[in-house]
């Protein structure tokens, strides 16, 4: 398993009080039975603790990619404007893959300037697994490896076989 | 009993009399009672509410003449039967919604509740859909679903097709777009404040996000279809932000008629025809007439529950005879009663608007009046807010002492 689940790294800036029935707050609690009775493939999340916007993911990564075989964990955080604004993801367990900085950020048009308040979490794990099967290399956000991903495949595919089995496992 | 034997000698009524013991289990099948059950009405209640009937000879007059004239059907032994015909005429110019007839099968729990509260169109077509609806209701109710909704078995499709994208719940005041996709008046707007011009769904822009109209048919339908489901957000929203709730109450009277007369287009006719057929027994107010028709259906409720309660066999106070001839007053009321009954956090279950002490009504009754007085004169809320408490207040104890001298006259002790 990964060392790097820290859940102390997280910044509390986006805290709200989980007692109050904001409409947020009510759509997110929404989200939660739904994701309960329907989840996704290979996919799971819930609120981390008490917090309401505060949530731990995990994605198996698909069969058929370097991933496979991998638990990759998330952070999301809702922000109380949500879902006028979109969540934040963030991985938190390290991943060889052209849409994910370094520090985990998830660089997914939907989770930035596409973000639709029609789309629910749901839709963004679906998403995001979508992105392990076809990393987007036209608008990376860590350039060489969608340079090595559209150069050398079979080495990209290692170097994230490589990874996962690092971080993953 | 003292009421039945009264209204046995009464004249009008002898027709209609039958050797059918007067006694409360034997009146009602078990099927009505399972439906008035599901619309909140008790036995005691329903009783009662007979008893009342009974006990207004001038309505009954008129009924029965109406009742000769329209309907040809032979005079039947059900009581459920004459009711139904006692009650016509003030529901003969509530026409159901075309809603109702294109979705009758999705209706049906639904337009079972509002034929319980005595909205029916014709004796014929009610009998008929009671049946229908009884049925299913029984089925419903002996699987131990409580929620009318299950009666369908594509609901949930169906709440998930009429669901809002942005909040996840039903539509509240639909919104259409241009593209044909729906939301919530409320969402869309801020959908279109927050995340610019374009419709969550397919991304095409929306020309006019800000100025959204409510979908009269989708809203009339989702009213129909999850009637719980509204009434909860409506007093949620009531609930969770009281001072927005201040802020827009003109807003919330709006919606608070358009639900009444969306569900009955005919409802000015209904009013005036109502408060004229009081105003034989019942000596006029100067009011104006908006407020006299909500305030005599209340009125009504106020003054003749007390006779009712006397009556009782067992002499306790039984507070919720009500007549069941003043729809629009008793649906509204009715209504009314879930969302305080909410408020004050009760559970919100189909029974929990018995609500019973008399503070508690003139609380209701002095609400009701003021939503409407509201929306009458909306450009000026404030100074209606405070007209309307006086003029209501002035009203309750009018109607207070009225429903004393009457008490007495009948019942003197």
């Amino acid at each position: 398993m990964n060392s790097s689940i820290g859940v102390g790294g997280m910044p509390a800036a986006s805290w709200v009080s989980t007692t109050s029935v904001s409409a947020s707050g009510k759509r997110i609690q929404r989200e939660m039975v739904e994701l309960n009775s329907d989840p996704p493939p290979d996919c799971s999340a819930g609120p981390k603790g008490d917090n309401l916007y505060n949530w731990v993911s995990t994605i198996i990564g698909p069969t058929g990619t370097p991933y496979e075989g991998g638990i990759f964990f998330l952070d999301i955080i809702f922000p109380s404007e949500y879902p006028f604004k979109p969540p934040k993801v963030i991985f938190k367990t390290r991943i060889y893959h052209c849409n994910v900085d370094s520090a985990g950020n998830v660089w997914l048009d939907i989770l930035k300037d596409s973000w639709s308040p029609a789309l629910t979490i749901t839709k963004v794990l679906l998403a995001i697994r979508s992105m392990f099967t076809n990393p987007d290399t036209y608008c990376p956000i860590v350039v060489d490896i969608a340079h090595m991903y559209l150069a050398d495949r079979a080495k990209h595919d290692e170097l994230a076989a490589e990874w996962t089995l690092r971080f993953a496992k | 009993m003292e009421s039945e034997e009264e209204s046995k000698a009464s004249p009008q009524d002898q027709k209609q009399q039958n050797p059918v013991a007067e006694n409360g289990d034997g009146l009602f099948s078990p099927r009505f009672k399972s439906v008035a059950a599901m619309a909140g009405w008790d036995e005691e209640a329903i009783l009662v509410a007979a008893l009342v009937v009974e006990d207004t000879p001038d309505r009954l007059c008129k009924h029965k003449k109406r009742t000769g004239l329209q309907f040809k059907t032979p005079p039947s032994n059900s009581r459920r039967k004459r009711r139904a015909q006692r009650r016509s005429p003030v529901s003969i110019p509530i026409v159901v919604l075309d809603l109702d007839e294109e979705q009758s099968a999705k209706g049906e729990s639904e337009q079972t509740k509002v034929e319980v509260k005595n909205v029916s169109i014709e004796e014929k077509r009610t009998e008929e859909e009671k049946k229908t609806a009884v049925g299913e209701l029984k089925i419903e109710e002996n699987s131990g679903v409580s929620c009318s909704n299950s009666v369908l078995p594509c609901i949930d499709k169906l709440r998930e097709e009429l669901s809002c994208a942005i909040c996840l719940e039903i539509c509240y005041e639909p919104s259409t777009t241009t593209c044909g996709h729906s939301f919530c008046k409320k969402c869309l707007r801020s959908a279109a404040d927050k995340c610019g011009k374009r419709c969550p769904k397919c991304r095409q822009l929306i020309s006019n996000g800000r100025s959204c109209t409510v979908n009269t048919v989708l809203w009339n339908t989702i009213q129909l279809l999850f009637p719980q489901e509204i009434e909860a957000r409506k007093a949620g929203g009531a609930l969770n932000n009281p001072e927005e709730n201040e802020h827009r109450s003109p807003t919330r009277g709006n919606q608070y008629n358009v639900r009444t007369r969306s569900s009955r287009p005919s409802l000015a006719s209904t009013s005036s025809q109502t408060s004229s057929t009081r105003r034989r027994g019942i000596p006029s107010q100067d009011e104006d007439a908006e407020h006299r028709i909500l305030g005599r259906g209340i009125h009504n409720n106020v003054e003749s529950r007390r006779p009712a309660s006397v009556l009782h066999r067992d002499g306790t106070m039984r507070r919720r005879g009500r007549p069941s001839q003043d729809e629009v007053a008793a649906t509204a009321l009715r209504l009314e009663r879930e969302n305080l009954a909410r408020l004050l956090g009760r559970d919100g279950s189909v029974r929990s608007w018995r609500i019973t002490s008399d503070d508690e009504d003139a609380v209701l009754a002095l609400r009701l009046q003021r939503e409407e007085f509201m929306d009458a004169f909306r450009e000026n809320p404030d100074q209606s807010n405070r007209t309307s408490l006086s003029s209501a207040r002035s009203n309750l104890r009018a109607m207070a002492s009225r429903a004393i001298n009457i008490r007495t006259r009948r019942h003197p002790i």
